[in-house]
This record gives C-alpha cells, structure tokens and sequence, in this order.
C-alpha cells in the first residue's frame, strides 16, 4: 500500500552559492502513513520547520520528491493550492496571521479559499471553532481582542476548518501557559481520535510528545535521527542526551529506578508511572 | 525567497577594499563617479575602466555579483545609449529616414553606457564591501559639520539604522506571513491586478499590526536605556584612519592626476 504521504531525499538548501549556503535539511527519506499522530523533535535549526514545509508544497525542495498518495506534488506546480487544502499547516505563533473583523470570518479564510459554498464554509468554521474550544460569543469579536491563547487557538481553528488529510503544527503550544498548553493538547488529540486524520506537530517538550504521540521523529543536524515508536525512541536516552535531548523527566526517573533494580518498565506518562510505583509502596499505596 | 533581496548587498569578505575605512571608501566613491563624468576622452575612458576592473578583483567579491547589479539596469543602459547613438552632429556615416548616425554620435553612446555601468559598478562595490550600519555611520560622521546648521544629523543617522535594520526582519515577517495565507490557500501568483491587489490584505493587515508592535517595543527599549539623541553621545567603534586607508586616499588622488593629465594632453571626443 502507498503511504499517505512519503518524502524520497528531500534536500533543502537555503541561499545556494553564497556565504549563507545553508544545507537545512539533507537528504531524508521518511514514510508518514495514514491516522499516524507523529511528534517531531530535535534541536533548534535542526531543520524540522524546514522539512515541514517542504510537506506542504511551501518549500520547493533543491532534491528529492515529496508524495502525496503516491504522486509527486510538484508534478504540476500549478495545482500546489489542492496539495495545501490537502496537508494543512500552523505556524509557529500562527496568531501573527490573524487579519479578518471577526475571528468567524478569519476562521473563513480557508474554505472559503477552497471555493466552497457559503453555508458549507460556515458549518465548517463553526465546527473548527467548537473543535478547538472557542466559544460562540467570541466569534464575533474582532481577533485583535482576543487574548494570546485564544487568538492561537483561533488561528489553530482556521487551519482545522480546512478538514486537511494531514495537520501539521509547528510548536503549537510554544509560549502558552501550562493550562492553556493543557486545552491545546487535548482538543488536538481528540480532533485526532474522532476525524482519524494524520497529525504531525513539533515540539521542544518531550513530556507532550510523550503524552500524545504514537511515533517519533528525531531531527538532528538536518539529518532524520531516529523514527520509531514513542516508546522505542524514549528508551534510548544516551543516544538521544548525544544530540542534546532529553527524555521526559519521568522517563527518567523511571528508568533510574529500574537500573537501581525495582521492577519497574520504560515509562513515558505520570499516570503509567504511578500505576507501576504504587503496588510498590508498602501497604500497596492504599493510604494515598 | 524575499530573504535573498536582504542579504543581497553586503557580501562579507576581509579584502583590502572591505578593511579600508566606511568614511575614505564613500569619499572615494564619490570620487570616482565625479572622475568618470568629467573625463572627455578615451584615454582616460580606458584608465577608469581599468581602475574599475582592479577594484572588481580586488573587492574579493564574486563578479556574478556585479553582472547581476550590471543586469538590473541593463535596460536603461541599452536605452539611452541607443537614443544618443541617433543625436550626433557632423557627418552622417549611416543614414535611414530620419535617423542618422554620425561618428560623434558612436562616441555618445559608448560614454553614457560606460558612465551609467560606471556609476552602478563603484556603488556597488561600496554597498557590497560595507556594512549598511558602517555606511550610516560614515555619513554620519561625514555629515557632522551640518549639525552647526541645525541639522539633526545624528537623529537622520539614527533613523536610517534602524530603518536598515529593520528591513531584513520587515521581509523575514512578510516570508512568514505570506507562507501562513498561502497554507490557507491565498492565491497570490494568479489573477489580474485587482485580485493581485486584494490578495495582499491577509499579508498586510498582519505586517502592519507586527510592525507598530514592534515600533513600540524598541521605543520603549531605547527609552528604558536613557537613550536620548546625539548630544554627548560617544561611539562604541572609534573609526581610526591606518596607512592602508592613507594609501587608498593617494591611489584616489593619483586617479584624479592621471584624469586631470588626460583631459589637457588629450582633444575631447564627448
Ligand atoms: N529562509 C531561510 N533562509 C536561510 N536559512 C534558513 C532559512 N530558514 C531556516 N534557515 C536555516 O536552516 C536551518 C534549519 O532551520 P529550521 O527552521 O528548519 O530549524 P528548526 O529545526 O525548525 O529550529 P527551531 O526548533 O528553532 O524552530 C537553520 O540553521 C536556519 O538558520
Ligand atoms: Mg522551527
């Protein structure tokens, strides 16, 4: 079967033949197959936004295709905009972006690029808004008004109102605070789980890649590093510390107390973590 | 893509012309367009041209650079080269209709062609060997003597710095910007004008809003460091003349002998 969407050696070089020749992403092969809820991590300007991008048809690559379902997507560079309805993308601090009078028209912006009818464009606005969890009565508001977190979450909802096959998001938690951080997650992976579309998100908190994710990207050096399972990614701490990554703390933890010889497994999540330590305690935890 | 136009310019390199100083290498450039439009005839036509071709090789800078900025306007160039080849007085050599060609107007055209590609040429091995905030701090400095006359010279300089570093992160955000409405499906490559026009809001409102955020924020940086204008305000980089600097202002004024000498020794062809 054809994955979803495939990159064969995508090479990106930004400013060729300068000074500032900058080799961002090198030759990378990665399978992203359909329903997969994929975190990308890795260091700064280890080229994650820029092989993103590339997903999209934002960045033509120097090398190397880019296929959606099987076909190349610069095949016929005028048809770019079908492959940009198709893999949708939220930028880092996407509220930038906002311009409409309302946040419902911004939200709009995309169906209504997608040359859809009126009432569709609204059903679908609507629908991404409750998605994200903005409330009816800001949808008239100006998206000038808004505070930080909800403007970010309009904006996450104009991308969603697209309905994409894929939804990228480029560290769509930066710069939130720990709740509002909380809701974003949350209304993604449900998104996730109820329209089982793909999701590719980046992020620099290993402890959110390790809640929601299914797989892991590694980016290093404009390099694919590793990409396996969360937890086949996670119990490689060394190699990860190499390229100066961290595990979640409480994978961590976990895995201390195992080398220190308690029977306990490679945990990625508070909860599992919990679930393993209490029989442990004496009285198996009951008085907690 | 808009990123390449930014870092167009300024080429870092540590050639002799990149060391000399900001203040001497706009002087000399200055210099050196006077020389190439006062110059009447092909002697000295030729020792500028070879002067130009030793500050090419000497700037360190690849010459692909200077055949592009040449490239940009080699359509004016071509134009008014053209135009003058018909507006000689003397004996016509070709004749058509009304267009006549006459010796004087060959010579016509071969030095307004050499004068503009000049006049581009020395620019641009100014802007690609200085810094833009070396430049601005040259002009200021060179400009100091006006502020006796109420100028406000520092505050001109000032004005321009920031608006030169400004510029690369004005485009950096447009870069940004136009990306995030183009993954909405913005379409800004097909229609007509006024399409063209009106997909330019999504980009611009957003621009708009950044920049006077951002205006702010560095009003409010520089307020919060008692920044105050230019009086009795010191530099961080003391500009010193060295002797590479004096050679250069001699080898300028060698130039100018040597056009001097050309323009009496030889008749005048332009
Ligand atoms: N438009 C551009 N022009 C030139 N170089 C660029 C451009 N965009 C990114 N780069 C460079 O390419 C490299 C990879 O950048 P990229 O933005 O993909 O990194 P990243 O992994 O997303 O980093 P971060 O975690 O900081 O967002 C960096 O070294 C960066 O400086
Ligand atoms: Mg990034």
């Amino acid at each position: 079967m054809t994955p979803l969407l495939e990159t064969k050696n995508v090479t990106c070089v930004y400013s060729p033949h300068t000074p500032f020749e900058k080799r961002a992403v090198d030759s990378v092969s990665i399978k992203i197959e359909k329903g997969d809820f994929i975190g990308v991590i890795g260091h700064t300007g280890s080229g994650k936004s820029t092989l993103i991008q590339m997903l999209n048809g934002l960045i033509r690559p120097t090398s190397g295709q880019v296929l959606l379902n099987g076909r190349d997507i610069w095949e016929n560079p005028k048809k770019i905009r079908a492959v940009r309805f198709k893999v949708g993308m939220v930028f880092q601090y996407p509220e930038d972006q906002l311009f409409e009078e309302t946040v419902l028209k911004d939200i709009m912006f995309g169906p209504r690029n997608m040359g859809l009818p009126d009432e569709e464009i609204e059903r679908r606005a609507r629908d991404a808004a409750h998605f994200v969890g903005l409330p009816d009565e800001l949808l008239e508001r100006s998206p000038f008004e808004l505070s930080g977190g909800e403007k970010r979450r309009a904006a996450i909802a104009g991308v969603i109102a697209m309905d994409p096959d894929v939804l990228i998001l480029d560290e769509p938690a930066a710069g939130l605070d720990p709740a509002g951080r909380d809701v974003l997650l949350s209304s993604i992976t449900s998104y996730h789980r109820t329209r089982g579309n793909t999701v590719l998100f980046v992020s620099h908190s290993m402890e959110d890649v390790a809640r929601v994710a299914d797989r892991v990207l590694v980016m290093n050096d404009a390099h694919v590093e590793m990409f396996g399972t969360t937890k086949e990614v996670f119990s490689q701490a060394g190699r990860l510390s190499q390229i100066g990554l961290q595990v979640p703390q409480i994978t961590q933890i976990m895995s201390i107390l195992k080398d220190e010889g308690y029977p306990v497994e490679t945990t990625l999540t508070l909860e599992e973590a919990v679930a393993q330590l209490l029989p442990l305690l004496p009285k198996g935890g009951d008085d907690l | 893509m808009t990123r390449d136009i930014a870092l167009g310019q300024y080429f870092p390199g540590k050639s002799v012309i990149h060391r000399l100083d900001p203040r001497l290498k706009l002087i000399l450039t200055v210099a050196f367009i006077v020389y190439i439009f006062v110059v009447h005839n092909f002697w000295g036509l030729g020792f500028l041209i070879l002067c130009t071709a030793a500050m090419l090789l000497t700037s360190g800078v690849p010459v692909r650079l200077y055949f592009k900025s040449i490239k940009g306007i080699l359509f004016i160039v071509l134009f008014t080269a053209v135009l003058n080849l018909f507006y000689g007085s003397g004996e016509p050599l070709w004749q058509w209709g009304f267009l006549t060609i006459t010796q004087q107007g060959i010579f016509n055209a071969i030095f307004i062609a050499v004068r503009i590609a000049g006049l581009v040429l020395f620019s641009s091995v100014l802007t690609f060997t200085t810094s833009p905030t070396d430049l601005t701090d040259a002009m200021e400095r060179l400009l100091k003597p006006l502020s006796k006359l109420h100028v406000k010279v520092h505050e001109i300089a000032m004005m321009m710095t920031i608006a030169l570093r400004f510029v690369p992160t004005l485009l950096e955000e447009t870069d940004k910007i136009m990306a995030a409405q183009k993954a909405r499906g913005a379409d800004m490559e097909s229609g007509g004008l006024m399409q063209r026009i009106k997909a330019l809001v999504p980009v611009l409102i957003p621009l708009f809003v950044s920049s006077f955020r951002r205006a702010y924020d560095l009003a409010m940086a520089m307020e919060c460091r008692c920044y105050h204008g230019g009086e009795g305000r010191t530099k961080m980089k003391v500009l010193h003349l060295t002797r590479l600097d004096a050679g250069a202002a001699l080898a300028g004024i060698a130039a100018l002998v040597v056009v001097i000498l050309c323009n009496v020794f030889f008749a005048r062809v332009f």
